[in-house]
């Protein structure tokens, strides 16, 4: 009998939805130009050479190892790419991913890539050409929603702060906005440097929509626990205080 | 400048209105026009996340933000420029029967939620700070109202000077 990963527990949406992030098998909601996804990563021109920082694998004569027979090497490695980098930061009111399923996402379903979490905000580096490529498949997939979610490398601030009257995420230098015909603009490179052209990156999703689509727990929408909005604590609540229960008494000790 | 008041006058009370989304300026505008006409206010704050001019950090360092450039809003016939993004605003009042009229003037200004909490939002004492700044005489009203490292003359509008109706914004 194969095998089948178990992800995440839970028979909630929000449990549901961390599966899918998890396991990878998600929606594809929108197709980005990939030309565009690496103009708004902003480390090079699309349509220009990838940079190297070492020759090809093929002309380096690697040494004789049992494991580089074993594991084969991602294209942008074999390629000798720069590692590079793509940097999303997720609003709290409902965006469907957040910093950590970002990374469990990554960390599962990427090679080569190295996912880092923080409070607000996710980061994954990689070899160029294949951050491009996760990168890609993240913003046309619906782990991000085009408002409430953006692509931020520097300044991120803006996953705990009220939203904008139009329902954008706020963000400190204006990277994105909203055009008169309901569809979300990047007007500027992850870091801040404008680009040649505004990129459509589409309609954002209704309210309705993201309070399905998240992997938020939230009490005004399915809460995590607690007393306001309390629902029936499902198997990975009850584990989670029985873990907590012996960790605190005894210390916890699986064996 | 502090007026002597007589028995029968209220005390002043203070207020802040916090939105659910952040304000645009024309809705900043909208809102402020909203309190002042409604009357009763002694100072006004207006406080939120920074909206720099350039890119403060990473590889665009030193690049203008046009966005954020001549956000104008117009209040009691002064201009003023927004260098934040409206969050919340602080308000204190000559007295309680000028309440009401906040509520209505935020129920009409605004087309989302908002909680107004009453308390104490302005200090009384003067800093270290104040008093390096504003001098060993300072206005009372002033104390609380801009950052301690904002420049008072770019800060502070003074709308009205007359006795207890000025009015002062940041």
């Amino acid at each position: 009998m194969a095998y089948t990963p178990q992800y995440y527990p839970g028979n909630t949406s929000v449990g549901a939805n961390r599966r899918k992030h998890m396991s990878g098998n998600l929606e594809k909601l929108r197709d980005i130009p990939e030309a565009d996804v690496v103009a708004i990563m902003g480390h090079r021109a699309p349509g220009a050479d990838y940079p190297s920082t070492h020759p090809p694998l093929k002309e380096m004569g690697e040494p004789d190892c049992p494991i580089r027979q074993l594991v084969e090497p991602t294209p942008g490695a074999a390629a000798g790419d720069r590692v590079r980098y793509s940097q999303f930061a997720d609003s709290m009111y409902f965006a469907p991913s957040i910093p950590y399923w970002r990374s469990y996402w990554a960390a599962i379903n990427c090679r080569g890539a190295d996912p880092g979490t923080l409070s607000g905000r996710q980061i994954i580096e990689a070899r160029e050409r294949d951050i491009e490529a996760y990168t890609k498949k993240l913003m046309d997939s619906e782990m991000t929603d085009v408002a409430r979610c953006s692509m931020r490398g520097c300044t991120v601030h803006g996953h705990s702060l009220r939203l904008e009257e139009n329902g954008m995420m706020f963000d400190m230098l204006a990277r994105t906005e909203m055009g008169a015909d309901g569809n979300v603009y990047y007007v500027k490179d992850q870091v801040g440097i404008p680009l040649d052209k505004k990129i459509n990156v589409g309609k954002p999703m209704s309210e309705d929509e993201l309070k399905k689509r998240t992997t938020i727990f939230r009490y005004d929408n399915i809460s995590f626990g607690g007393k306001v909005g309390a629902r029936k604590f499902d198997e990975a609540l009850e584990a989670l205080h029985h873990m907590w229960e012996l960790r605190t008494k005894w210390g916890f000790r699986p064996e | 400048m502090v007026t002597i008041k007589s028995d029968t006058e209220s005390e002043p009370v203070q207020v802040e209105i916090f939105p659910s989304r952040f304000l645009s300026p024309e809705t900043t505008q909208k809102l402020l026009n909203e309190l002042y006409k409604s009357g009763g206010i002694v100072r006004m704050m207006i406080q939120g996340p920074n909206l720099p001019r350039t890119v403060t950090y990473g590889p665009g360092k030193g690049l203008p933000i046009e966005e954020h450039r001549n956000l104008l809003v117009e209040v009691g016939g002064e201009i003023l420029e927004l260098r934040v993004k409206v969050g919340r605003i602080r308000v204190e009042l000559e007295g309680e029967e000028f309440l009401p009229g906040i509520q209505a003037a935020c129920e009409r200004a605004l087309p989302f939620g908002f909680q107004i909490k009453r308390g104490k939002f302005f200090r009384e004492i003067s800093t270290i700070s104040d008093y390096a700044k504003y001098g060993k005489d300072a206005d009372k009203r002033i104390l609380g109202l801009v950052d301690p490292r904002a420049k008072k003359e770019s800060a502070l509008a003074i709308l009205s000077e007359k006795d207890s109706d000025e009015k002062e914004e940041r």
